[in-house]
């Protein structure tokens, strides 16, 4: 059985059964269809490496009356890998989340956000996306609310603002593309797209919708508050997984409009706002007392490393743009682990502490070592040390800005590391300075900090493997003959 | 100032880039129109927006029923951890419960007849879930409590029950070994009729919640109860 349809279908089901749940049921049943959900994606990644790209004609009416399911390798993986940051993410809820409106609101909105993700990674039709982003844009905004404090609803506002205008803009940009072609087909878009100046337009001003999505620097404002201040299982959703969401429809659209088709400036225009992302936000992230929102700028900070891809593949050799994709998908993967594992650990350390600021860590490290150790691991692959996934992503961007001839980027990439080091080494240094002679921090539970451990670990670990899920992501893309 | 001028900058090339977009558009390479025009008889449904909406596009709406339900969802959550106040839903208004006396009845055969009316003409489960929702607005106004929705399952159970159907039918098409929402020929015109049904109730009742869920304001110039504990 194909199970394209399911990936949708099965965490839509979840949404639903636990919304109609009483309360104290919602985390049993949520837990136990993690297992299906998960087995899905890996079937979903199984069928597409042995038999290639996956469809599903939705309704059994073909595209473009009917919308299309499609599943390469980059929309596998990324379900497979909302499928692994989400498992540990949904065990931390179900055992961190403590006031009544948190533990029954948060399980049918996290089911809605996966069903919306999933809708995402498979969409092979622009409105259908549109429906997707506004899905996964209303239960992230939502999930931010749950926090329950006046910052925590004022940062959901403002999400929720941001959100509606990149979702108009985007939506701008779908109806103009139909009027052009007549279509909303993804495939129509590729075949007849390019070279069109109101398509070009389109695509423009879908971009700086989604660019407003992904939160990319100077349009990042709404994120420290709204990622920082909200849950810590949300946080890591959030940061991890859908604001990935918005950079994956970008991307697929930039690639579906075919190498060359889109202006070098514009992709320039998005790797100098990626640079500046990286030192804003990584300076911003320097400058910050309190743990969860020094974590929320160094996702600003990473965001603009993301989207080096864009100039690294418009216009240059095949080798280098084959580089740079590997680079920014590795990266993108890395970063949902690490950053996922980052939000959990300071969750946990927060919990500890009792309280969110950075100076108040001191004494962290001799009564709590597992979790500072789970921050650390998962600072290592932030800040681009050997053997992380985050090393190995930075070390095919720089050798794809060498192949191309664009030097400019490796002081970002550099640049970038050093902040990422020093901003994590600021937390670190207060956690290792001695404190209180007593135990006076209260303890996570256990599967609190392995749910952060794990993560962790998974990337850390990408860096060393690195070449097999690269691999895998390539497949039935532009990419697919290189490497 | 700069953010004004900024915000003129931005808001007039965006309305250049539209001009220019929209005055030279190609030739569409596709005719959507006719094609639906010409695979209609096959849908399950008579009308061309109700055969789009439900049968060759049903996915997108029955993500759009998610959207809807989030919505909901949120509005609950938030409610929760806002302080109880007291129900000040009712306007002291003899004659609008008089007259819901005559409208109810009437709003109820609309929104019926909306439902039925869209398989053949515009109409459909929005339009008769607005409807039934209205009513609903104006029956809290009026004072009128829906007991039977207190019980918080039942309440839930109404709110998803749109929901549930769509993707209900969307899995046993998967079982059947069909693809998701692929409704069989003979039955597809029921099938539709089922879920427009169910989505009509489940849209009207999360209006109504929507209107329902607003937090309790805490001052006001007329509100009724205040009055009474100002005569007393």
């Amino acid at each position: 059985m194909n199970p394209l349809p399911w990936l949708v279908a099965l965490p839509l089901t979840g949404a639903i059964l636990v919304f109609v749940l009483p309360g104290r049921w919602r985390a049993q049943v949520s837990l136990a269809l993690l297992v299906p959900v998960a087995f899905a994606s890996l079937l979903t990644l199984a069928g597409v490496l042995s038999q290639g790209t996956q469809s599903h004609v939705l309704g059994g009416w073909l595209a473009p009356l009917g919308i299309g399911l499609r599943a390469d390798g980059f929309a596998a993986g990324m379900a497979v890998l909302t499928a692994l940051v989400a498992t540990p993410c949904l065990v931390h809820a179900a055992f961190s989340l403590r006031t009544k409106a948190a533990r029954e609101g948060f399980w049918p909105l996290a089911w809605f956000l996966w069903a919306a993700l999933n809708t995402i990674w498979l969409s092979a039709d622009l409105f259908n996306l549109y429906v997707g982003i506004e899905l996964l844009g209303l239960a992230a905004v939502g999930l931010v609310a749950l926090a329950g404090s006046a910052q925590s609803l004022a940062a959901a506002m403002r999400y929720l603002l941001v959100a509606l205008l990149g979702s108009l803009l985007y939506l701008l940009g779908v109806a103009l593309i139909y009027a052009a072609l007549g279509s909303l087909a993804l495939a129509d878009l590729a075949a007849h797209g390019a070279g069109e100046p109101t398509v070009l337009i389109a695509v423009v001003l879908m971009t700086f919708g989604l660019l407003l999505k992904t939160a990319l620097f100077p349009l990042h404002g709404w994120l420290p508050p709204a990622h920082g201040g909200a849950l810590t299982p949300v946080s890591a959703l959030l940061s991890a997984l859908v604001i990935k969401a918005s950079l994956f429809i970008l991307v697929r659209l930039w690639l579906t409009m075919g190498p060359g088709a889109m202006p070098v400036t514009l992709a320039w225009t998005l790797g100098l706002m990626g640079g500046g992302a990286v030192f804003w936000g990584g300076w911003m992230a320097l400058r910050q007392t309190r743990l969860k929102i020094l974590v929320a700028y160094s996702t600003v900070a990473q965001i603009g490393l993301l989207f080096l891809f864009f100039p690294l593949v418009t216009g240059t050799p095949i080798a280098a743009a084959t580089l740079a994709w590997d680079g920014m998908v590795l990266m993108l993967a890395a970063h949902a682990c690490a950053k996922a594992a980052m939000f959990l650990a300071a969750g946990n350390l927060v919990l500890a502490i009792g309280g969110e600021r950075i100076a108040d860590l001191n004494g962290v490290c001799r009564f709590r070592p597992f979790s500072l150790l789970c921050f650390g691991i998962a600072g290592v692959s932030l800040s681009g040390l050997p053997p992380s996934g985050g090393f190995a992503a930075k070390w095919l961007l720089v050798q794809s800005a060498l192949a191309s001839g664009q030097w400019i980027w490796l002081p970002v990439l550099l640049g970038g590391g050093l902040l990422s080091a020093a901003y994590v080494v600021k937390v670190l240094a207060s956690a290792l300075v001695e404190g209180p002679v007593s135990d006076r921090f209260k303890v996570p539970s256990l599967p609190l900090d392995l749910s952060a451990f794990v993560l962790g670990c998974i990337s850390l670990v990408l860096g060393l493997v690195a070449h097999t899920p690269l691999a895998w992501l390539r497949a039935g893309g532009p990419f697919a003959g290189g490497g | 100032m700069i953010r004004l001028l900024g915000a003129l900058l931005a808001c007039l090339t965006v309305g250049a880039a539209l001009a220019v977009a929209v005055l030279w558009r190609p030739l569409p390479v596709e005719d959507l129109p006719l094609r639906v025009t010409s695979r209609l008889a096959e849908a399950g449904a008579g009308h061309a927006v109700t055969a789009v909406l439900l049968d060759f596009r049903a996915y997108d709406t029955l993500l759009e029923v998610a959207v809807l339900l989030v919505a909901v969802v949120v509005a609950m959550a938030l409610r929760e951890a806002q302080p109880d106040g007291p129900d000040r839903m009712g306007l002291a208004n003899p004659l609008l419960r008089a007259v819901m006396g005559w409208l109810l009845p009437l709003l109820l055969l609309m929104a019926a007849y909306l439902l039925w009316a869209g398989s053949s003409r515009p109409g459909g489960a929005f339009q008769a879930g607005s409807v039934l929702a209205a009513s609903g607005v104006l029956l809290r106004l009026a004072g009128v409590g829906f007991n039977w929705l207190d019980n918080p399952l039942r309440l839930r159970a109404v709110l998803v029950l749109g929901l549930a159907v769509f993707v209900a039918v969307g899995v046993s098409t998967l079982i059947g070994g069909r693809q998701f929402l692929d409704y069989p020929h003979e039955i597809a015109a029921d099938l539709i009729l089922v879920i427009e049904l169910a989505l009509t109730l489940s849209i009207g009742l999360a209006l109504v919640s929507l209107f329902q869920l607003a937090p309790p304001q805490h001052t006001g110039p007329h509100l009724p109860d205040r009055r009474r504990r100002t005569r007393r």
